[in-house]
C-alpha cells in the first residue's frame, strides 16, 4: 500500500466524505447541494517529535510521507518507544452503513421530506424561519506501520428548524431539530416538531426575567447531557493531565467526587453523533466508565496519553476532520439513569428552576449553560417559563450537588454545532441521559 | 451563461506545544474551489475540496440548475482588486526560532507554569472571478499564538492564556506585554469594594454576536430584531459608531462579501452617533424588503451566497483610558466564557480570568467574578468608549472597550 520508512512510526488516515445539505428561507429553497471529498492526515512519529500533514490531493499520500520522513531523525528502537508500543495493530473493515445508506436516497427525495414539514412553521408568531436538512456519510480508511489497516463507516442526517418568533414585542429566535442515523427515520416527525414548535412560541409568549440567585435547577435530559460535557467531560480528558502532577492527584482514580447515585459513561460504540467503531489512530471504540456510583474510574485517552499515564486506550483520539491530528475528545458522554420516576424528583421541590433545553454551555473552573428554554419549578410543579441569561457552578463542586437522577432516559444527537476544543470545531458529540437534579446552581 | 469561480488556498505550519516544547510540528497545503452558474435568473453551484478540472465544477454547477433556484441579481463585475496584506510573510524556519525562543524563556523564567496548544503561520490566497469581468484577489499571511496557562499547583484544566494575531510578531514588544501579563497573573488582588466597576475588553464576542443579530436586515425587515421599526432612531449612546467593516486588517478575511461586493472604504455605517442608521443586506434581501444593498453575503466557497451575519466592528471615539478613569479602578476582562445575553437585552457572564487595570498596565489577578448589565446601559448611559489598544500586546487591530457593569463575586 504505502513505503513506511525505516525507523520511524507512520500512520495514514484517509477520508471519503459525502454530504447533503437542502436549506429554505420560508418556503424558498435557498440551496440544495450534495458533495463527495476526499483528503488524507499523514503522521509520522520519530521517538522525539510528531510530524503531521493534511492534503487534499491523495495521490500525494506517498509524497507526503517522504517529505515528512526528511524532517524526521530515524530511531533504529522506534518500535520499543512507550507510545509505540501502546498502538493497537487492528486489521478489518467495519461497514454498517452499506445498506439504508444516504448515498442512495435521491437528493429530490430528502427535499421533498423537508418541504414536507415547512407548513408546520405557518404560523403569525413565527415571522421568519431557516430550515435545513443535512446529512453526512464518511468513510476512513487508518493504514499505520506497525500494521493496522481498518476502513470504516458512519452516517448522520437531520433536520434543523431555526424560527424568528415575535408575539408583540417579545421577540426570540429559536430552534428545533431532530437527528438520525437513517434517512427513514427522519420522516413522520410531524407531532415531534409540532409540540417543539409550540413550547417555542410559548415560551416567546409567557416568558418573564428570572430573579437572579442561587436555585435548586432540574436538568431535562438535553441539559443534562451538556452539563455532563462541561462540567466534567472536558475533565476527563487526559490530555490535560500528562505532565501535571497536580490534576494527577486532584484526579487520582478511585476518588470519591459524587454521590453513589452518579455514574458516567463515554461509549463510542453508540450508534449517532459520536458513533466511533474505530478511534482517527485506528483504536476500537470502547464503553469507558468514567465516573462509577460516585467515584472516578476512568479517563479518555489517546495512545499517547495512555503511554505516558500508564492507563488503558479507550479509543478516544480524534479529529474534526483529515485537515487535524487527533486530540482526546469524547464520544457518546452521558450519565446513567437512575431509578426515580421524574414526577417525583418534582414533586419534592418547592422552588427551583427546570432547564429544558440549551443554547450553549462552556467548561473551566466554572462550566456555563446558556438556557434556551428555562422554567420556574413552584410547589412541587413546573410553572411559568423564565428567561435566564446563564447558569454557572464550580467543576470541583458541582458534581457532588447532584442529589437525583431519574429512570426517564434519553441519549441525544444534534444538527448542527458540536464540541470545540481549542481550533478543533465543531465535532458531532453524543450526549443526554436523565433528568438530573443539581442542589445549587448560580441562576443570572 | 455567467460562470463564476471562487479558489481558497490555505497554506499553514503549526507547531503542537504541550508541556512547554513543540512536540508535533504540523503542514497544511488545501485547495477549495467553488464553481457558480448563473442562466435565466437562476443559480447553479458545485464544488471540491483538491485541484479539481474546471470543467467538471462547470458541469456539475449546470447540472445543478435543475433545483431551479432564483437568483435574479445583476452579477459584480467590471473590477479588478487585487491586494496582498502582507509582502514579506514569516517562514516556517523563523517561527520555529521564534517559538522555540519563547518557549525557551517561558521554561526558565516562569516555570511555575506549564504551556500548552499551538503557534502557527498561515498564508491565505482568495481569489473571485466571474464572466462579468470581477477579478478580486485577497492575500495575507499571519502569525497567531495561542497558548494555554496552566498553574503546576492548580487543578483547572487551564488558568489563562497567551496570545498573540498579527502580521508580523515584536518580541521586544511581545516580552515587554507577557512579562507584566505573568507578573501580575502572579499577583492575586481582591476585587474592588464595588456593587459597579468599569470593566474594559478587548473581544467582547457576546456583545457583537447579540448586535449582529439585530442587525440582520432581513430579520430587521420582518419585525423580529429588537431594533425593527427603529431606523433613524437614536438608540444609544451619542458617541457610539458601528460600522459593518470588511477591511482585512482588522479580522484577516477578504475585502469582498460571497458576492463579489466591495465597499467604499471598505465599510457601511450602521450606527452613527449612537442613532441606528443602517442594516446589513446582501443582494437577496436588499431587494426582498426594499433596503439599502450593503455587500454582507455570506457562506462556504461553494455555497450559494445568502444573508447570515456580518462583521461589525465599534469605531474607536476615545482616547487615553487612564484619563478616562481619572483613578478609579477599573477591571480587564482577560478570559470569559460562556455568558449570553437574553432575547430582551439582558446580560451575564461569569469571568474566569480577570485583572486590576489602570488603564494602562494590568496590576494584578482578581478573583472569578460575574459581571451582568442590560444592553441599553451598555451601550448607553454605562458606555464608557471604544478605545485604540495602544498598551496589550495581544493582537493587531484590537480595541478596547470600557462599560460600567454590576460585579457580583
Amino acid at each position: 500500500m504505502y513505503r513506511f520508512p525505516e525507523g520511524l512510526y507512520v500512520d495514514v488516515r484517509i477520508e471519503e466524505t459525502f454530504e447533503t445539505k437542502i436549506s429554505f428561507k420560508k418556503t424558498t429553497l435557498q440551496q440544495q447541494k450534495v458533495r463527495s471529498n476526499k483528503g488524507a492526515f499523514i503522521r509520522v512519529f520519530d521517538g522525539d517529535r510528531w510530524y503531521y500533514s493534511s492534503i487534499t490531493d491523495i495521490s500525494r499520500v506517498q509524497e507526503s510521507i517522504d517529505s515528512l520522513a526528511r524532517m524526521a531523525r530515524p530511531n533504529p528502537d522506534i518500535n520499543n518507544h512507550p507510545i509505540v508500543k501502546e498502538f493497537e495493530v487492528n486489521i478489518g473493515t467495519v461497514l454498517n452503513f452499506s445498506e439504508r445508506s444516504v448515498t442512495d436516497i435521491p437528493v429530490e427525495e430528502k427535499q421533498a421530506l423537508m418541504e414536507s414539514y415547512l407548513h408546520l412553521l405557518d404560523r403569525p408568531e413565527i415571522v421568519h424561519h431557516t430550515s435545513y436538512y443535512v446529512d453526512n456519510k464518511t468513510i476512513k480508511s487508518i493504514y499505520s506501520s506497525k500494521g493496522t489497516a481498518v476502513t470504516f463507516d458512519k452516517q448522520t442526517c437531520g433536520i434543523r428548524l431555526n424560527l424568528d418568533i415575535a408575539c408583540g414585542e417579545s421577540k426570540d429566535k429559536g430552534a428545533v431539530s431532530k437527528a438520525a442515523i437513517y434517512f427513514d427515520e427522519m420522516k413522520d416527525l410531524y407531532g415531534f416538531f409540532t409540540e417543539q414548535i409550540e413550547k417555542s412560541i410559548q415560551f416567546v409568549k409567557e416568558a418573564e426575567p428570572v430573579e437572579p440567585g442561587i436555585y435548586p435547577v432540574l436538568l431535562g435530559p438535553e441539559a443534562t447531557g451538556v452539563f455532563t460535557h462541561e462540567s466534567f467531560g472536558h475533565k476527563s480528558e487526559s490530555d490535560f493531565m500528562v505532565g501535571d502532577e497536580t490534576m494527577k492527584a486532584e484526579w487520582a482514580l478511585g476518588k470519591t467526587i459524587g454521590q453513589d447515585l452518579l455514574t458516567i459513561i463515554d461509549d463510542g460504540t453508540v450508534l449517532g453523533n459520536g458513533y466511533t467503531p474505530f478511534d482517527d489512530e485506528g483504536t476500537k471504540g470502547k464503553k469507558t466508565y468514567i465516573i462509577k456510583n460516585g467515584k472516578l474510574t476512568g479517563r479518555l485517552h489517546s495512545t499517547a496519553t495512555s503511554a505516558a499515564l500508564g492507563e488503558p486506550l479507550t479509543g478516544n483520539a480524534r479529529a474534526v476532520s483529515f485537515e487535524f491530528e487527533p486530540i482526546v475528545r469524547m464520544t457518546t458522554t452521558y450519565i446513567e439513569k437512575g431509578d426515580r420516576p421524574l414526577k417525583d424528583i418534582i414533586a419534592e421541590m418547592d422552588r427551583g428552576i427546570f432547564i429544558d433545553t440549551v443554547k450553549h454551555g462552556s467548561g473551566m473552573s466554572t462550566f456555563t449553560m446558556a438556557p434556551a428554554r428555562a422554567y420556574k419549578i413552584e410547589n412541587g410543579k413546573i410553572t411559568k417559563p423564565v428567561k435566564v441569561s446563564v447558569v454557572t457552578g464550580n467543576v470541583f463542586e458541582t458534581l457532588a450537588e447532584v442529589d437525583a437522577v431519574s429512570e426517564e432516559f434519553e441519549l441525544l444527537s444534534f444538527v448542527g454545532g458540536g464540541c470545540g476544543k481549542m481550533e478543533q470545531f465543531p465535532l458531532p458529540v453524543g450526549f443526554g441521559g436523565p433528568y438530573t437534579r443539581v442542589k445549587r446552581l448560580s441562576v443570572q | 451563461m455567467e460562470r463564476e469561480f471562487i479558489t481558497i488556498r490555505e497554506k499553514e505550519t503549526a507547531f503542537r506545544v504541550q508541556n512547554t516544547r513543540i512536540n508535533a510540528v504540523r503542514t497544511k497545503d488545501i485547495l477549495k474551489k467553488g464553481v457558480r452558474v448563473y442562466r435565466d435568473g437562476k443559480i447553479g453551484i458545485s464544488g471540491a475540496v483538491g485541484d479539481l478540472p474546471d470543467d467538471i465544477l462547470i458541469d456539475s454547477a449546470v447540472k445543478n440548475l435543475s433545483t431551479n433556484i432564483e437568483y435574479p441579481y445583476k452579477l459584480s463585475g467590471d473590477r479588478k482588486d487585487h491586494r496582498n496584506y502582507n509582502e514579506n510573510p514569516m517562514t516556517g524556519e523563523e517561527l520555529l526560532k521564534h517559538s522555540e525562543d519563547i518557549l525557551d524563556v517561558l521554561r526558565r523564567d516562569y516555570p511555575e507554569f506549564d504551556f500548552s496548544e499551538r503557534i502557527s503561520a498561515k498564508e491565505v490566497r482568495w481569489t473571485m472571478t466571474n464572466t462579468a469581468g470581477l477579478d478580486l484577489e485577497y492575500r495575507d499571511a499571519f502569525i497567531s499564538l495561542g497558548l494555554i496557562l496552566k498553574e503546576k499547583k492548580s487543578a483547572n484544566l487551564f488558568d489563562g492564556f497567551l496570545m498573540y494575531y498579527g502580521r508580523s510578531l515584536d518580541m521586544d514588544k511581545f516580552w515587554a506585554f507577557n512579562r507584566d501579563y505573568l507578573a501580575a497573573y502572579n499577583n492575586p488582588v481582591p476585587l474592588p469594594e464595588a456593587d459597579v466597576l468599569p470593566v474594559f475588553t478587548f473581544e467582547f464576542g457576546e456583545l457583537i454576536g447579540f448586535l449582529a443579530h439585530c442587525l440582520n436586515g432581513e430579520r430587521y425587515a420582518v419585525g423580529s430584531s429588537i431594533f425593527s421599526g427603529k431606523l433613524n432612531e437614536q438608540l444609544f449612546n451619542d458617541k457610539i459608531v458601528l460600522k459593518q467593516n470588511m477591511d482585512p486588517i482588522y479580522r484577516a478575511e477578504p475585502f469582498f462579501d460571497m458576492e463579489g461586493t466591495v465597499l467604499e472604504n471598505d465599510t457601511y455605517t450602521l450606527i452613527d452617533k449612537g442613532k441606528l442608521t443602517g442594516v446589513f443586506t446582501d443582494k437577496r434581501s436588499a431587494d426582498l424588503y426594499s433596503l439599502p444593498h450593503t455587500g454582507a453575503a455570506s457562506g462556504g466557497y461553494d455555497d450559494i451566497p445568502s444573508l447570515q451575519g456580518a462583521p461589525i466592528r465599534f469605531e474607536v471615539d476615545s482616547d487615553d483610558i487612564k484619563k478616562t478613569l481619572d483613578g478609579k479602578p477599573a477591571l480587564l476582562v482577560a478570559v470569559s466564557s460562556g455568558g449570553d445575553f437574553t432575547a430582551d437585552g439582558s446580560f451575564a457572564a461569569p469571568v474566569q480570568v480577570g485583572f486590576l487595570f489602570d488603564g494602562e498596565r494590568i496590576i494584578g489577578r482578581v478573583p472569578e467574578f460575574t459581571m451582568s448589565s442590560h444592553l441599553n446601559r451598555l451601550l448607553g448611559d454605562d458606555y464608557i468608549g471604544t478605545f485604540e489598544n495602544k498598551h496589550l500586546y495581544l493582537g493587531e487591530g484590537l480595541t478596547l472597550q470600557g462599560f460600567y457593569m454590576k460585579i457580583t463575586k
